[in-house]
């Protein structure tokens, strides 16, 4: 019981590496993990936005947010630590 | 100022500005708000702006439709901002 | 927010030496309180001001306010505003201004 592992510290152990967020909805989100609380709002460094272009579906728009960013936790669907980003085949991929 | 709430704290009495969800703006004076921002206004005048596509030349109409309402209650969840309206564009 | 808070931050700086590359959400907001940011709301809109103050909720109140639409485009300007925090998707540092 006791060497169980909680959610949370799956993504203690992401911190200072790349995280790649699935928001409710379409949006995607990518960036370095700085630290993160309770509710799952995060903390990150060069991060990138991709979402789909409101007129346009089928496309991308990615967006480079400059600074650092304290994302609102209660949006955070998934999140894969350690990932690299949206794999090839998914839709995000298509904008890099 | 201390907390974000002060701000709608001092604007009761005066005419607020209130953008909500699905495209809707208030204005209109600021009788009572509680901590969800459920607001209570008075002589409010109630904006509802909608998009249309033009199905021949593809391009955009706006539509803003308003109408005055003497007393109404909003309610919190719904609520995007609330400003005091001097200076806005 | 409670005021005990930043005292309790000070006290714990030399463990956080430790853990440099650590930086929690309350950290972050401590260190924008009064600057410029950007805050980006789930519906696109965006909001760029100084951050007066803000609450457990990410509820904020921002001075010289200009509200940018999903295209970028400059929509609005206020005094003062305050944003319901459950609109927020993030909150970033704005540079320049």
């Amino acid at each position: 019981m006791a060497n169980r592992i909680l959610p949370l510290e799956l993504i203690d152990k992401a911190i200072g590496s790349k995280i790649w967020i699935l928001m409710r909805g379409t949006k995607e989100i990518v960036g370095n993990l700085r630290g993160f609380d309770d509710y799952v709002n995060l903390v990150l460094d060069d991060a990138i936005e991709y979402s789909p272009d409101p007129k346009d579906k089928t496309k991308i728009i990615k967006t480079e947010l400059k600074s650092e960013i304290l994302l609102n936790g209660n949006q955070i669907a998934v999140l894969v630590p350690g990932g690299t980003g949206p794999p090839e085949d998914s839709l995000a991929a298509k904008a890099r | 100022m201390e907390e974000p709430l002060d701000l709608i704290r001092l604007s009761i009495s005066e005419v607020v500005f209130v953008k909500c969800r699905g495209d809707r703006e208030l204005r209109g004076k600021l009788h009572a708000y509680d901590q969800h921002l459920n607001l209570i206004l008075g002589d409010v005048e109630e904006t509802v702006t909608s998009t249309e596509i033009d199905e021949e030349t593809d391009e955009e109409i706006v539509k803003k439709q308003t109408r005055k309402v003497k007393m109404l209650f909003v309610r919190g969840d719904i609520v995007v901002l609330v400003s005091p309206p001097l200076r806005t564009g | 927010m409670s005021s005990e808070e930043p005292k309790a931050a000070a006290d714990a700086a030399p463990a956080a030496d430790a853990e440099k590359s650590k930086r929690s959400p309350s950290d972050f907001l401590k260190s924008v309180l009064g600057r410029p940011v950007r805050v980006k709301l789930n519906s696109g809109i965006e909001y760029r001001g100084v951050l007066a103050c803000l609450d457990g909720y990410l509820n904020m109140a921002l001075e010289q306010s200009e509200e940018y639409g999903p295209d970028g485009l400059l929509k609005a300007k206020y005094g003062d505003c305050f944003i319901r925090g459950n609109n927020v998707l993030y909150v970033s540092t704005q540079k320049r201004r």
